[in-house]
């Protein structure tokens, strides 16, 4: 089988320092979501994880962008590059950044969530026939793209997975999961196409996408629960998850 | 309760030309044998792209090979995927004729759409009308069997009138089933009348539920043939008479192929759609800690068929008590069990399981 073979320390330069695990759910009502996954270059697939994680077949790599109207600091925008992959039997990604258009936001979400996160703009634009998505970073444009032909599709159609969010937290370097939970109200399917994409400015040069697949446009409530479990990167979930619940 | 071997060709890396045919004829064996020992069915799967999980793309051939090396087991050709990109429906007719002919009258039909992007997207093929797709073959087929000139005109597909040929040997035609992996889909195979074939390993309680609705539904059924109501699981099968050692070896295969399972990219993934509603191989596996099942200690879930005689025989009569007519075995994946071990298992199982099923065993 497949696993990755990433050196685990490597996820730990420059990872974001939790202080506490005994975080509180952060409620956000009303969030604009776009979802957009890619298949990607299967060369690096394996390089591209820590030993913990391993690939899905096609290797696959995704966009999760909100527009939040409403939080404890204000309104704000997020973008994140994730890789799909499983941990054990569970379907995951891993987080590779997350571009914030607020600091403060960012540094609440680094130390209360473990996101390893840059500041920089995201642009999330909603039309009746077209939703873009643009998201700039430390000079560079790393995404440019566009979810075309917008069809409605059933509140439950869309599949969100946990994400692994490499950190330093008080028992050490592990890789963090955090579960969000969607209440849809609306959401739409439509072709996702990649204009321009810079992984390298996202931080992961070899992530290059191959063929965009069916991206989701909605509106939902978003939770972020409380961390429930840790794991460490080094070893494959079996043997190094670890519960926040003593 | 009917016995079969199911078969993914599950391969282990790297994928040499060596390394598949040695999974393959060690495959074949495995038939024989089964055939030999009183084994009912074996299947073979068709999956495409399933790296080391199933290499098993063109299991036609494959099973052509079987019938002919074989005497009395049954053929399962399971199942052909129905969607437009990747099987035209008439040449899956034509095909499962002739496999009926050459097997002198074996054959048993599945039927499936895929639940894998994958497989789908290496295609290039819709997921919102895969359902749409199947449906409109498992109607159109038995009549190609069975009319001497057919015509058909379709969403999916349309045809002048032509003979399909050749006829199957089995009258009015081989046994029709549907895999079942999304909720619901025994109720397709409910209304249809066709038999409900397991392909994920599911609970005991689980199994209950849909097997009882799909009983009641299908006396109520339009049957789009000769009706098959018949509901096969699958499940794993280690058998050696020192529990510890079945669950080790066991679980050893098991698991690895669960996590080959995990790295596939299921449809509900990569393409949000109604049209696909579950996750597959990665819905949460039935626990190992259920009150009275032997191998728990072992760590060996619920109702699965890891184990000796004993705890083997339990298993099964739990399946047979929620109405399940037969069960299918994988009996080994990536070759982590030395073949010998999987030959002996399976004649072991024969002697010391199988009698307790006979229909005269009660």
């Amino acid at each position: 089988m497949l696993v990755g073979t990433d050196d685990p320390q490597r996820l730990a330069v420059g990872a974001p320092e939790m202080r506490a695990l005994d975080t509180e759910a952060l409620e956000l009502p009303g969030v604009v979501f776009l979802q957009a996954l890619f298949e990607i270059e299967s060369g690096a697939m394996c390089e591209m994880l820590p030993p913990a994680l391993h690939p899905t077949l096609p290797p696959v790599a995704g966009i999760v962008a909100y527009d939040v109207p409403e939080s404890p600091w204000g309104a704000f925008r997020i973008a994140q590059l994730r890789v799909q992959c499983r941990s054990g039997l569970r379907p995951r990604a891993l987080l590779v950044a997350a571009v914030v258009d607020v600091p403060e936001v960012g540094a609440a979400l680094a130390q209360r969530f473990g996101f390893r996160v840059a500041a920089g703009e995201v642009r999330l634009e909603r039309a009746y026939d077209e939703t873009r998505i643009e998201v700039a970073t430390g000079g560079a444009d790393a995404l440019a793209g566009s979810l075309r032909g917008p069809m409605r599709i059933g509140e439950s159609d869309t599949q969100f997975v946990s994400c692994m969010h490499p950190a330093q937290t008080p028992r050490g370097y592990r890789l963090v999961q955090v579960d969000t939970r969607h209440t849809v109200h609306r959401v739409e399917r439509a072709r996702f196409e990649v204009e321009a994409f810079d992984g390298a400015a996202w931080g992961e040069a070899r992530i290059q996408p191959t063929l965009g697949l069916p991206g989701v446009v909605g509106l939902a409530d978003l939770t972020l629960d409380p961390i429930r479990f840790l794991c460490r990167p080094d070893v494959m979930a079996f043997e190094g998850s670890e519960s926040v619940d003593p | 309760m009917k016995f079969g071997l199911f078969h993914e060709l599950a391969t282990p890396r790297p994928f040499t030309p060596e390394v598949e045919a040695k999974v393959v004829h060690n495959a074949l064996e495995q038939v024989r044998v089964a055939d030999e020992v009183g084994f009912d069915t074996v299947w073979a799967v068709e999956h495409h792209f399933l790296e080391g999980y199933s290499h098993s793309s063109a299991p036609e051939v494959f099973l052509t090979a079987c019938a002919t090396q074989t005497e009395r087991i049954r053929i399962g050709h399971g199942a052909v995927v129905c969607v437009r990109e990747m099987n035209h429906p008439i040449r899956v007719a034509e095909r499962a004729a002739m496999l009926d002919i050459i097997s002198n009258g074996r054959l048993e039909f599945g039927t499936a759409r895929s639940s894998t992007w994958t497989e789908l997207g290496g295609f290039e093929a819709d997921p919102d009308r895969t359902k749409q797709d199947w449906d409109e073959y498992v109607r159109a087929i038995p009549g190609m069997w069975t009319q001497e000139r057919f015509s058909w005109k379709g969403n999916c597909f349309s045809m002048p009138e032509r003979a399909v040929l050749p006829k199957p040997l089995q009258q009015p035609h081989p046994p029709m089933w549907v895999t079942v992996t999304s909720p619901g889909t025994e109720l397709d195979a409910a209304d249809r009348g066709l038999g409900c074939l397991g392909v994920s390993t599911g609970g005991v309680a689980d199994q209950e539920r849909r097997t009882k609705e799909y009983h009641r539904r299908i006396q109520l059924c339009d049957p789009i043939g000769q009706v098959n109501d018949r509901v096969a699981t699958l499940n794993f099968m280690y058998c050696h008479e020192d529990l510890k050692t079945a669950a080790n070896r066991g679980m050893s295969f098991l698991g690895l192929f669960g996590l080959l399972n995990s790295h596939l990219l299921f449809t509900r993934e990569a393409y949000p759609t109604t049209a696909y509603q579950s996750l597959g191989g990665l819905s949460a596996p039935p626990s190992s800690k259920s009150g009275g099942n032997p191998g728990a200690e072992y760590g060996v879930p619920e109702g699965v068929c890891i184990g000796d005689p004993p705890a083997i025989i339990e298993a099964i009569k739990r399946w047979e008590s929620v109405g399940v007519d037969q069960i299918n075995f994988l009996v080994n994946a990536c070759e982590t069990l030395p073949q010998e071990q999987v030959l002996e298992s399976l004649r072991f199982f024969a002697r010391e399981v199988m009698p307790a099923f006979q229909e005269d065993a009660a």
